[in-house]
């Protein structure tokens, strides 16, 4: 192995490769002075001596798939040279990191893995600017990120709230369900459960805006299922009961709001499906949903449908020196 | 992919829309996830893909993600980003409370301590506000609150390695800025603007006991004159100084000792002397600190007037200090010695006169050379004509800000609106403007309105009340609406002088962008008021004192008080009634009631009329500290 190290340590005796292992299974040779580029490849060349051949393939971590790893080659290759001037870095730079956000994902987490710091701070400065100015809708969309914070937790910023009440009271009454229907996964069989949990939140939706008829039409066909099943039948009894804990607790963690304005029509029109429609839903369940929707309604729809315009996004707050205007007494600016 | 995800998406958002009869833009955040999108398996995907739900894409990229998001997150450090970061999920918000390193606290009663302590674990800067800005008018009482000590206390126990505290309208004693020296071994930075209840003794504990001190600046705060000499309290060795600014210290100083610590601290750049600091001390600073860059300037005048050449050469010191760029003091300033400061004003971009009574004679001949100013304070005694002179040749100015020499309200004023005008017109880059005056006209604000496009801050004081336009007699309204009309990025409005509703209406239809609003003595009825709460998208903090607005008013802004920061209405004709029903409807907002005055009880209890509401969003419920006089409903 001494051998080996001597031929690492002298680049300039002959092309040397070192052999690595990717995620995947396959073994590839990359010249000595690209993959040494990358600390953690250097550690385990000098330190454990592996890498000089086939059989002693160094194996890298599990983050680096092998088409992310030919891109940090890539880096490696083109940084490593000495000759290059700052700005042909930065062009360079500037040029790589261009690619879709997963793929940026993958290779700042490879990078990461292989402790290439410069390579790090590339991806990470790229995903950084990606996210600045965008409100947590447009990220979580942009990651694919679920929207799972309690209406608690998302009071929390220290600055102004992002969003207006009405759609953190929409998102409550969302993870509300998804607990709910969480529960009843765990006490049915997978597949049913799976129907039933796009369902209710179709069905809300459906309530919402019962105009829609692809949406109801993918309803009835999955309610049939449901309602077949005696298990179920209980269980909605259960959890109906639940459910109206639940309203009943909303209800009074909400203050009364005077002025409940003409808005009844949206929470009529549920009511004023055909008959084809009711035949397929559980009674109960409807029922139940119902009451929920127009409590939902009518908490919703106070005072607040007033409002004009949408508070998305706080402004740059800045410090504000007031001036001196401590000394002037009077009127104020 | 990205296309079926947006149908769904889209589809979705017009489900809710419809259903709450908002706009399509709004409706994003019901973009949420679909119900099995934390067990996620494989026939749920398969399912999701055909349901035309937003496909849900396997854990990789969030996981992927998390691994390197503490990479990331160090790369955004505005408070917006960082608020949105973590407000994604429940992981994101976890790592952001990690790595949030600096935070900014507008309120110091929206939250406890403790709630801050708990969620960022490894602050190392906080800023904190306290009393809402109309407290610096005498119309708060002393005592009302805003104390510092359980942040201290808190922040003690938490954040050992915390390096900067930056606190405004905040009450700070003695003890808690010892406390504070004590607790914090690599402490960096302490910042008090407008800060009162602690004294010399407090300071010389920060300068004895902050090893790693750079920056202690003390700005228009109150500090008591213990007859301590805090600046030998510094210590004996060499310092990490880069800032010290005293000018608000109205005690005598140690010369000699602040001369001593001048030599000793190589990196200090700024330097902001009290009145104290005569024209003779000055220079023997700034021999010994030529590579200040901001210096304030003490009293700029001589202790002993000698004659010839046995007076210190004070344009030379200039001369030698080629870096400094930004100049105030002039506390008491002797006319004759003002040119010693020609030498640097061709690299003066700030430049503050404030507390000088400098003539338009006076200003010229300096201004001429200041073509790189880019703030410029100013007291109203240098008339129309310094202003004009300031526009001639301060092309770059970006924020100016004329304060009255003599603030009554029925004197004659030596600027107007021509004054403002010719701002206008020779200084087109302006951003911020702060004018007090007698007399104004519409044409003048409007013209501002028209040449000055890059306007975020508009803080007009017609000094006396109601006054309409001193050439046709009319209100202000128009002047005001072409300000909001024209200066789209308009984030800072004060005004006054005689105003109608209609002005409101327009503020409220025009002020999109409009954060802070500050009004006095002016409005017809509570149509006003309510044109600006439904109107206003981004307002935050309202100020409002002397105008007849009441408790209608006052309930149209109900849907938006917890998304602001607060509301201040003083000497307005609410009722307690009004105020009452807002706090109950509210429960995540303060509402506090009191006088202006330490009254006694009797009349804040049992009085319907509500001299001062101050109302507040809090993460807390009301806080504990409240003194007698003020009763929180």
């Amino acid at each position: 192995m001494s051998e080996g190290n001597l031929a690492v340590m002298k680049p300039e005796t002959m092309k040397s490769y070192i052999w690595l292992q990717t995620a995947d299974g396959s073994i590839q040779q990359v010249e000595q002075e690209v993959a040494m580029f990358c600390p953690m490849i250097c550690q385990e060349v000098i330190q454990k001596g592996v890498g000089s051949s086939k059989n002693h393939a160094i194996s890298l971590p599990q983050r680096v798939n092998p088409a992310m790893f030919s891109l940090v080659l890539d880096y490696c290759r083109f940084h490593q040279m000495p000759g290059r001037s700052n700005k042909e870095r930065k062009t360079y730079d500037e040029r790589f990191i261009r690619m879709d956000t997963k793929r940026l994902c993958e290779l700042t987490s490879a990078a990461d893995s292989l402790q290439l710091k410069p390579l790090v701070d590339l991806t990470s400065r790229a995903l950084a600017r990606i996210i600045e100015g965008k409100t947590p809708e447009e990220i979580r969309e942009i990651f694919h990120l679920p929207d799972d914070l309690t209406e608690e937790e998302k009071l929390e910023p220290l600055k102004n709230t992002m969003d207006d009440p009405r759609i953190r009271l929409l998102n409550r009454l969302y993870a509300k369900k998804r607990k709910e229907l969480k529960e009843r996964e765990r006490l049915k069989n997978v597949e049913v459960e799976e129907h039933v949990d796009e369902r209710s939140v179709d069905d809300l939706l459906s309530f919402i805006n019962s105009r829609d008829p692809k949406v109801v039409k993918k309803k009835k066909k999955k309610k049939k299922k449901i309602v077949s099943s005696n298990d179920i039948h209980d269980k909605e009894s259960h959890d109906l009961h639940s459910k109206q804990q639940c309203v009943v607790k909303t209800g009074s963690s909400m203050r009364e709001v005077p002025n409940l304005p003409s808005a009844e029509d949206d929470i009529s029109t549920p009511k004023a499906r055909s008959e084809d429609e009711d035949d397929e839903i559980d009674p109960a369940m409807r029922e139940m949903l119902d009451r929920e929707v127009e409590d939902f309604a009518q908490r919703l729809n106070s005072n607040w449908v007033r409002s004009l315009g949408q508070e998305r996004r706080p402004v740059h707050f800045s410090i504000n020196g007031n001036g001196t205007t401590r000394r002037h007494t009077g009127q104020s600016p | 992919m990205t296309e079926e995800e947006e149908d769904s998406s889209a589809k979705m958002s017009e489900d809710v829309k419809r259903y709450l009869k908002l706009d399509t833009r709004s409706s994003a955040a019901a973009t949420s996830e679909p119900p099995c999108s934390s067990s996620s398996s494989a026939s749920a995907l398969a399912n999701n893909k055909s349901r035309n739900f937003k496909s849900f894409e396997p854990p990789c990229p969030d996981h992927v993600l998390e691994n390197v998001l503490e990479n990331v997150l160090q790369f955004l450090t505005s408070r917006c980003d960082r608020n949105a970061v973590s407000l994604v999920c429940r992981s994101w918000w976890r790592v952001e409370a990690q790595t949030r390193f600096e935070v900014f606290i507008g309120n110091c009663y929206s939250l406890s301590p403790l709630r801050l302590t708990h969620r960022f674990t490894r602050v190392r800067s906080l800023v904190l506000k306290g009393k809402p800005r109309f407290a610096d008018f005498n119309l708060m009482p002393r005592n009302w609150g805003a104390q510092f000590a359980p942040w201290v206390a808190a922040t003690a126990k938490a954040y050992p390695w915390l390096e900067k505290v930056h606190l405004k309208r905040m009450f700070v004693t003695d003890d808690d800025l010892a406390l504070l020296a004590e607790s914090f071994p690599g402490f960096k930075e302490l910042t008090l603007v407008c800060c009162e209840g602690f004294g010399t003794s407090g300071i010389a504990v920060v300068a004895n006991k902050c090893r790693q001190l750079k920056v202690l600046d003390l700005l228009e705060s109150e500090v008591t004159d213990d007859e301590v000499d805090w600046l030998s309290c510094f210590p004996a060795s060499e310092t990490h100084l880069e800032s010290l600014s005293f000018d608000c210290v109205e005690s005598p100083i140690n010369f000699k000792a602040l001369e001593e610590l001048v030599v000793r601290s190589p990196f200090l750049k700024k330097l902001r002397t009290n009145r104290f600091v005569s024209l003779e001390v000055l220079h023997r600073l700034m021999v010994r600190a030529p590579q200040l860059t901001s210096l304030g300037t003490g009293s700029f005048s001589p202790e002993n007037v000698l004659q010839g050449e046995q007076e210190p050469d004070y344009a030379a010191a200039f001369r030698a200090c080629k870096s400094i760029s930004c100049l105030s003091g002039f506390r008491d300033l002797t006319p004759e010695y003002l040119p010693a400061i020609s030498p640097v004003c061709a690299n003066l971009t700030s430049l503050n006169f404030s507390y000088a009574n400098i003539s338009p004679d006076m200003l010229k001949p300096i201004i001429r050379n200041c073509h790189n100013i880019r703030v410029f304070w100013a007291l109203d005694s240098i008339c129309d004509e310094g202003l004009q002179a300031v526009a001639a040749t301060c092309k770059e100015l970006r924020e100016l800000r004329v304060f009255p020499f003599d603030p009554r309200e029925d004197s004659e004023g030596p600027i107007s609106g021509v004054g403002l005008q010719a701002i206008s017109e020779g200084c087109r880059k302006l951003e911020s403007i702060l004018y007090f005056c007698q007399r104004m006209t519409n044409g003048a604000v409007t013209a501002m309105s028209e040449n000055c496009p890059q306007l975020t801050v508009f803080r007009l004081c017609i000094m006396g009340r109601h006054r309409p336009d001193h050439v046709t007699g009319k209100p202000m309204d128009v002047g005001f609406g072409a300000i909001v009309k024209n200066c789209k990025k308009l984030t800072r409005l004060a005004v006054s002088g005689l105003l109608t509703d209609e002005a409101f209406s327009y503020i409220g239809e025009y002020g999109k962008l409009i954060r802070t609003l500050s009004v006095a003595f002016a409005g017809n009825s509570d149509r006003a008021l309510r044109y600006v709460l439904e109107g206003c998208p981004k307002l935050q903090k309202l100020e409002i004192r002397d105008s007849p607005f009441g408790d209608v008013g006052l309930r149209s802004g109900m849907h938006r008080y917890c998304n602001m920061r607060f509301v201040w209405l003083s000497s307005c004709v609410l009722s307690r009634g009004g105020c009452r029903e807002v706090a109950h409807a509210l429960p995540n907002v303060v509402v506090e009631v009191f006088g202006s005055d330490d009254d006694d009880d009797d009349d804040t209890v049992t009085g319907d009329y509500v001299e001062t509401l101050y109302l507040y969003r809090s993460l807390d419920g009301p806080r504990k500290d409240a003194p007698k006089f003020v009763t929180i409903l």
